[in-house]
Order: C-alpha cells, then sequence, then structure tokens
C-alpha cells in the first residue's frame, strides 16, 4: 500500500485546467459536443468538484473483483437448471431488459466518453473516463450473460441484435437514448444522463429489478444488475456538480428545462419496462412492491429532495401528469403490449389470474373496473377458442416524441383523462402526434432535434415499409414467427380457477 | 414458454453462420456500434441534427474508410473484464515498487540537482498526459466498431494511469524536498508559458481539434503518442536512470507497456485499412506529413530541460529517440 492517502495527493491528477491559446475555446469545445448555456469563460466551469473520489489504481483493484465475482456466479448457475426452473413470466421479464439495455448501457459509454473529452474541467473528464469504463463493462457484461443462455433461450439473440433492428421498442429505446447520450452535448448529458436518469431510473431497473431477480431465485441477474447499480451510482454523480454550476452562475432554468425533459422522457421508457416487469411479469409470489410503490420510494421522493436541494422546482407536468400517470399509464402499455404482443421480442405474461388481479386491485384500487374490464372480454374470448380476436389487425398511433404507442383512449376510459384524443401539433406544415402534453412541450423545446424524425406510423403511412400489412411490418421489425411474441403461459391465467380446464394446451 | 428453435444458435444471429464458435471477446465486442453507416442517419432523432452531422462528416466522411470494419481485432484481445484483470496485476506491481521505494526513502535521496530537473521536466507532463487520454477518448467515441473503441479507451486510462502515478509521485517528493512541487502553479505555469514546454502544447491543442476521426487517430496513435512515448517512457527512463532515480526509470519502464499495447493495436488497425485498400497509405502519410514533424519538433524543444539534468541526455539523443519512435511504428504498419 502506498503510504499517502489518495486525499493528499489527488488534487495533483485532477487540477489540470488551463488556458487554451493555440486554439480558442470554441474549437476545443464546440457547442455541438459541449453546451456551456453561456457560460465563459471556461474557467467558470474549472469550480466543478466530484462528491465521489476514486483513483486508477483502486478503480482496478475494485473493478477486477467485482467482475470475477459477478462473473463466477454466471458460470456456476451455468452448469445448474437455474434457468430452465424460472417461472416464465420471470424470463420475459429478463428477455425485454436485455434487449432494451445491454447494447444502450455501452452506448452511454460514448456519451461518458464524450464527457471525458469535452467535459469543461479537468476533474470531470477524469470521472468520465470512469464512466466510459463502467459503461464498457454493462454493455460486456450483459450481453455476455444473455450469450451463455442462447441455447437454452433463443430469444436472448435479442440482447445483441434487439438495436439493429426496427423493431418499436427498439426505436423508442434508440430514440431515448440517442436523445440522452450518444447525441447529446457534454453538459446536457451530464444533467439529463447522470443527474436525471442514473440517479433515478436506473436505481428502479437495477436495485428494484435486482429485489425482485433476488426473491424469484434468478442469482444470476439478480448479482449482475447489483453489481451494475454500484458502478451506476458512482459514476452518476457528475450531474451534481454540473448541475451546481449551472445554478450558480445564474441558469437554473436551464437545468430545470433539461431534467424536465429528460424526467418525462424516462418515465415513459421505463414505465413500458420496468413497469410491466414489476406488476404484470414477475411472479405474484415474489414481488416485494407495486411499481407504483417503488416509484415513490425511488424516483418521486428522490427527485422532490433533489430539486429541493439544488434550488429547482418540482417539474411543471409533476401534480398535473406525471402523478397521475402512475394510476394507469403502464396498465394501459401492458394492455396494448399484450393486445401487440407479436411485435414484441419478448413473450408477454398477461399476469391477470384471479390472484393477481386481487393483487392488482389492492395496489391500484378500482384496477378491475378501468382495467380488469378488458381482461374480462380477453378472457371470455381466450376461453371461448377465439384467439385471433385477441390478436391486432391494424397499428395504433404512436408518438412522435416517446415512439410507444398511443394509449390515451385508455387512459380516458379509466376515468384519469379529459379527452381520449392524442396531441395534435403543425410544425412547418407536417402533423404531428404526441401521448401526452409533456411529449409535445418537449417537441417545442427544440424542434431542430427531432422533426425530421418519422415515427413507425409515419414510416408506415409513407410506404417505407412494403407490404403494408401486418405481417409486413412484422418482417420490416426484424421479428421472426418463432422470434414473435406469444402469451407466456399458453392463456394459462384465463382458465385458473375455473371449474373447466380444458386449456393450457401445448 | 420458450422459444421454438430453428437451429442449435452457436453465437448471435448477426454474427452469422460461423464456422469456429467465435471467443468470449468477440461475443461481447462485435456489432455493438450498429449507428455506424445506419441509413438515413447514425442517431434516431432528425437526420439533419447537429450530431448526426457530426458524425456523418467525421466519421462516415472520413478519408480513412474500410469496406467493413468489423473485421479488424484489437491484437490484445481485451474485453473490459481483461482490461482490468491485467491492470489490476500491474498495479500491485507498481504497488510494490512505491513501497519499495518509500521504505527507503528514495525521494529523500534526490540530489538538488534532479530535484530541480524533477520539478521542470516531470512534474508538468500531468498536463500533457492528460491531453492524450483525452485525444484518445474522441478516437474511441468515434471509431466505427467496438473493437477499435474499446482499445481506444483503455489507452485513455492508460494515460490517467500514468498521469496519477507521476502525481503521485510528486507529492511524495514534494514531501520530501519542497511543498512547492505540489502546487498546481508548478505544473501549468510552464505548460502555459516556460519556452520549452510551447512547441509541445501547441501541438497538443491543435491535436484536440483534428476531429475526422482518422486523422484524430492517425495524429495521436502514429504521430503524437510515439514521440511523446519515446521522450517519457524511454529518454526520461535514461535520464532518470543517469541520474540515480530507479524508481522513475522503473516506472517509465511500466509505462512502456501500456504504450507497447497502444502500438500493437494501432499499427494492427493501419495493417487491416492497408490490406482492404492500399491507397489508404497515401491518406495516413499525407496526415503524418503534418503531424510527424509537429511531434518531432515539439519533444526537441523539451531538449534543454533533459540537458540541464546533472548527469543530461543530449538534445539530439531525445529527437533521435522521438524520431526512431515514429519510425518503428510506422515501418510495423506497413506505411514505410
Ligand atoms: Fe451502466
Ligand atoms: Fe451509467
Amino acid at each position: 500500500m502506498p503510504a499517502l492517502r489518495r486525499s493528499e495527493w489527488y488534487d495533483l491528477a485532477r487540477d489540470l485546467n488551463w488556458n487554451l491559446s493555440y486554439v480558442t475555446e470554441d474549437e476545443a469545445f464546440p457547442e455541438v459536443m459541449s453546451n456551456n448555456y453561456g457560460i465563459t469563460p471556461n474557467e467558470k466551469w474549472w469550480a466543478w468538484d466530484e462528491p465521489y473520489k476514486v483513483s486508477y489504481r483502486e478503480y482496478v483493484h475494485n473493478q477486477y473483483g467485482k467482475d470475477a465475482s459477478v462473473y463466477s456466479v454466471n458460470s456456476v448457475i451455468a452448469r445448474s437448471r437455474m434457468f430452465e426452473e424460472l417461472d416464465p413470466g420471470w424470463k420475459s421479464a429478463i428477455v425485454a431488459h436485455y434487449g432494451a439495455i445491454a447494447v444502450p448501457e455501452y452506448l452511454a459509454g460514448l456519451g461518458e466518453s464524450r464527457m471525458g473529452r469535452f467535459g469543461r474541467a479537468a476533474a470531470w473528464r477524469n470521472m468520465a473516463l470512469f464512466g466510459t469504463l463502467d459503461e464498457t463493462r454493462h454493455g460486456q457484461i450483459q450481453t455476455y450473460f444473455p450469450y451463455t443462455l442462447l441455447d437454452k433461450e433463443p430469444r436472448m439473440d435479442w440482447a445483441h441484435k434487439a438495436l439493429h433492428t426496427n423493431e418499436w421498442g427498439a426505436i423508442a429505446a434508440r430514440h431515448l437514448f440517442d436523445d440522452m447520450f450518444t447525441a447529446n452535448d457534454a453538459v446536457s448529458t451530464a444533467i439529463q444522463l447522470t443527474f436525471t436518469f442514473e440517479t433515478g431510473f436506473t436505481n428502479l431497473q437495477f436495485l428494484g429489478m435486482a429485489a425482485d431477480a433476488m426473491e424469484v431465485g434468478d442469482l444470476d441477474f439478480g448479482a449482475l444488475i447489483s453489481s451494475i447499480q454500484t458502478d451506476e451510482s458512482r459514476h452518476a454523480q457528475q450531474g451534481e456538480p454540473t448541475v451546481r454550476i449551472l445554478v450558480e452562475n445564474g441558469y437554473a432554468d436551464v437545468a430545470q428545462r433539461l431534467v424536465d425533459h429528460m424526467f418525462w422522457r424516462s418515465w415513459h421508457v421505463f414505465a413500458l419496462l420496468t413497469g410491466l416487469s414489476m406488476d404484470y411479469y414477475t411472479p405474484l409470489e415474489h414481488r416485494s412492491h407495486s411499481f407504483k410503490e417503488f416509484m415513490q420510494e425511488w424516483i418521486v421522493k428522490q427527485f422532490l429532495d433533489q430539486f429541493r436541494d439544488f434550488g429547482l422546482e418540482p417539474s411543471w407536468y409533476w401534480e398535473s401528469h406525471f402523478l397521475p400517470e402512475l394510476d394507469w399509464y403502464h396498465h394501459a402499455l401492458h394492455l396494448g403490449v399484450w393486445f401487440w404482443r407479436p411485435t414484441v421480442w419478448w413473450n408477454p405474461d398477461a399476469g391477470v389470474s384471479p390472484a393477481e388481479r386481487e393483487w392488482l386491485e389492492e395496489k391500484y384500487p378500482g384496477w378491475n373496473d378501468t382495467f380488469g374490464v378488458y381482461w374480462d372480454t380477453i378472457g371470455d374470448n381466450i376461453r371461448r377458442g377465439e384467439e385471433t380476436k385477441t390478436l391486432p389487425e391494424t397499428f395504433p398511433m404512436v408518438c412522435n416524441m416517446c415512439q410507444i404507442p398511443v394509449v390515451t383512449p385508455a387512459g380516458f376510459r379509466a376515468g384519469k383523462l379529459e379527452s381520449p384524443e392524442p396531441h395534435i401539433h403543425i410544425h412547418e406544415g407536417r402533423q404531428y402526434v404526441f401521448c401526452s402534453e409533456p411529449c409535445k412541450w418537449i417537441f417545442q423545446l427544440n424542434p431542430s432535434r427531432f422533426a425530421g424524425h418519422t415515427s413507425v406510423v409515419d414510416r408506415f403511412l409513407g410506404g417505407e415499409i412494403q407490404p403494408p400489412t401486418i405481417p409486413g411490418a412484422l418482417e420490416w421489425m426484424g421479428l421472426s414467427p418463432e422470434e414473435m411474441g406469444q402469451d407466456a403461459t399458453n392463456y394459462a391465467w384465463a382458465y385458473e380457477g375455473l371449474e373447466a380446464p380444458g386449456a393450457a394446451a401445448s | 414458454m420458450t422459444t421454438m428453435r430453428r437451429r442449435k444458435a452457436r453465437t448471435w444471429s448477426l454474427l452469422g453462420e460461423v464456422k469456429r464458435k467465435p471467443s468470449a471477446y468477440e461475443a461481447v465486442t462485435a456489432k455493438f456500434h450498429y449507428h455506424f453507416r445506419r441509413d438515413p442517419a447514425p442517431w434516431e432523432l432528425d437526420p439533419e441534427m447537429a450530431f448526426n452531422r457530426w458524425y456523418l462528416e467525421h466519421r462516415e466522411g472520413s478519408p480513412f474508410n474500410v469496406d467493413d470494419w468489423e473485421g479488424y481485432r484489437d491484437p490484445a484481445k481485451l474485453t473490459y473484464k481483461d482490461y482490468v484483470t491485467l491492470q489490476h496485476e500491474r498495479e500491485l506491481y507498481v504497488d510494490g515498487l512505491v513501497d519499495r521505494f518509500e521504505a527507503v526513502d528514495h525521494a529523500a535521496s534526490y540530489s538538488e540537482g534532479w530535484t530541480d530537473t524533477f520539478k521542470a521536466l516531470i512534474v508538468p507532463l500531468r498536463f500533457p498526459v492528460h491531453v492524450l487520454q483525452m485525444a484518445s477518448l474522441y478516437v474511441g467515441q468515434m471509431a466505427p466498431s467496438s473493437f477499435i473503441t474499446n482499445a481506444a479507451h483503455f489507452q485513455a486510462a492508460d494515460e490517467m494511469r500514468r498521469l496519477q502515478r507521476i502525481a503521485y509521485w510528486t507529492q511524495v517528493v514534494a514531501n520530501a524536498k519542497d511543498g512547492a512541487i505540489a502546487r498546481t502553479e508548478t505544473a501549468r505555469d510552464p505548460w502555459e508559458r516556460a519556452e520549452a514546454w510551447q512547441p509541445l502544447r501547441e501541438t497538443l491543442e491543435t491535436m484536440l481539434v483534428a476531429y475526422d476521426w482518422g486523422e484524430a487517430f492517425v495524429a495521436l496513435n502514429l504521430g503524437v503518442k510515439p514521440a511523446f512515448d519515446a521522450m517519457v517512457n524511454v529518454a526520461l527512463r535514461d535520464l532518470a536512470r543517469r541520474n540515480e532515480d530507479e524508481f522513475m526509470a522503473l516506472l517509465c519502464e511500466e509505462f512502456d507497456r501500456d504504450a507497447a499495447r497502444s502500438r500493437a493495436w494501432t499499427t494492427a488497425l493501419v495493417r487491416y485499412a492497408l490490406e482492404r485498400d492500399p491507397t489508404l497509405a497515401d491518406v495516413v502519410n499525407g496526415w503524418l506529413d503534418t503531424w510527424a514533424p509537429k511531434a518531432i519538433a515539439a519533444v526537441e524543444a523539451m531538449g534543454v530541460l533533459f540537458e540541464q539534468a546533472p548527469e543530461p541526455v543530449a538534445g539530439e539523443e531525445l529527437g533521435e529517440m522521438a524520431r526512431e519512435g515514429q519510425r518503428e511504428i510506422a515501418g510495423a504498419a506497413g506505411l514505410a
């Protein structure tokens, strides 16, 4: 052990800011890569101070140990029958997770690398270098684990290929993550990726799902994602000092806008990913909390504290749109995803057996009258052998911001919205459809960032998808017939608690 | 229910029908940059937005391009796990080195003359090494394949390693000799103003704004870094040894293990590109015509500092080492 403590020499390794003189600041930190939002000269950024400190030697020593232990769990489990014995709904949750998260994590490394080059203080650039390495780890470890499961579950292929496809969920993930980090400047990335997304939403998916994984007995996934979260909570701390610099220089409004923009987007995608996994796919007996409870515990409380600590306000849509959506949005998405199940790479688990419905009613009072009624009809159709009635013949509208199908009619019928209509907006002669007021607001903040993008539905209507039929669209999305989602339990839920079993054939 | 099985999957479907099962390194590296040459634009936003234009211009639009980058392999075949395992071992070695020299109070044995050289030459090195770290990250984030990105990102981490070991020892020497050695100004003032440092700073600052992906790679890994590494890892090693600083000499030797890994992936990448398109030699050499002499001039300007040591290394000798560093890598890359 070297004699000096880290604190005795660490400043020498980060006090490395200097005044450029052979190139200009704008040349070395161009706005597209590093938006200073008017905070000049660059010296004003030099006070950037990371709350969590680590040296290179500590980093490699620690990470070596962490990787060794997670990979050894994996190799022990690979030789067991653990995966085969997992609940089918849970398998769907992890197949969905790997597809939506593994490669994007790797790409978060590009955002980190951008901060490592274009961050406006050396201390920040150093932290971002560790972030770059961390995300390389997360991308690799989360593709390696599903890779070892390929022979047991061919759908694990989506851990690697999802982002190469035009599957609608993959488009939504790309659109979100490109907006957040792969195509975002260093300053905005620090606030949107690290401050907004990683301090909040990754907790939800990584700690929340890790808790469920341990309950379910999926030690592999549990060890994996809880180890990842220890890295996230370290490199997430790049956000705080960046927000501080904005606020101290009188740009709290900029920080507020960046947070409000990305909080909403993250909420929508995680309602889709985590919401369905926690409230419908995780086996009932292993659910530690409902999704709403996790949201309240990990997100609502934490963000309110964060807003207060940094002199920011709860987002303008907090009371009016966000909190009300906690009661219905992911239930509506679940219904949609299950109905359009051939369009996803995992097997949606309906999760509405009598016992599960009781739980849903308890966690979301009124669920039976609002969402349960749809499932009554679906269950009737299944029991009557009319499966085709439970499958789609058309496509839903898709939001031009979050790229997620518009579920306002379900929200309206659940009594949560004043109108079933989507939000229409005309920009330079083109009509855009938004699922919600905040999605429209995000578009209007910065139209040139989004305007030329086309959603799945725009492409369908524009003739890009041929033939313009459901099978044509499924092929365009990269889903082979074997990969298209099916009900995870082969409709067992529709017969549970009933006298005549007849079901669950195959 | 589990998915029906078409065939026994040997690997990811995107890797095609492979004869040989890909290695773990390949399974967690191949085809991660789905956005490279993606239609209509790399990022799933307005195709005309600034970032799409940046990547289209500087990556897809770089003259240093081949039909397929996915076949390239870093000879060290490092995954993240391999990298931290390797560097964990190497850092244990350096920890031991530090222990050994701290136990004998090595820094206290520095002569006055060598302490002056340490202060003037070694202390400010943190700044240029930090620039090399920044530049490697740029190469990594712009590279068209993850096989390249990861190697460049690990290289950036190696630069941080080098920087922190110098920073640590600077504090040790400051404690033993003169607290001023550890002040920021002791490093920054020469970096910003001393004559000997200015050509190096000019080279590095201008290299930072070489945004074309290929040029950024060539300027850094074939032009500037080989010369700089020759100066620090070789010339400074010799200088330290001549002045009885065995610790610094061993540290510089250790740094060159990382540099050797950089040279290996760099030459492999250039060779890969030239095999696919021999005309790229002109592109690479064209950039080198700019960056190689700049880097040599930068190192040569540092000669006075090497010459002021009690037991000096001659300026000419230093320049020759830098040139040799560049020649060696150009030769190994098949450019000569
Ligand atoms: Fe991550
Ligand atoms: Fe992260």
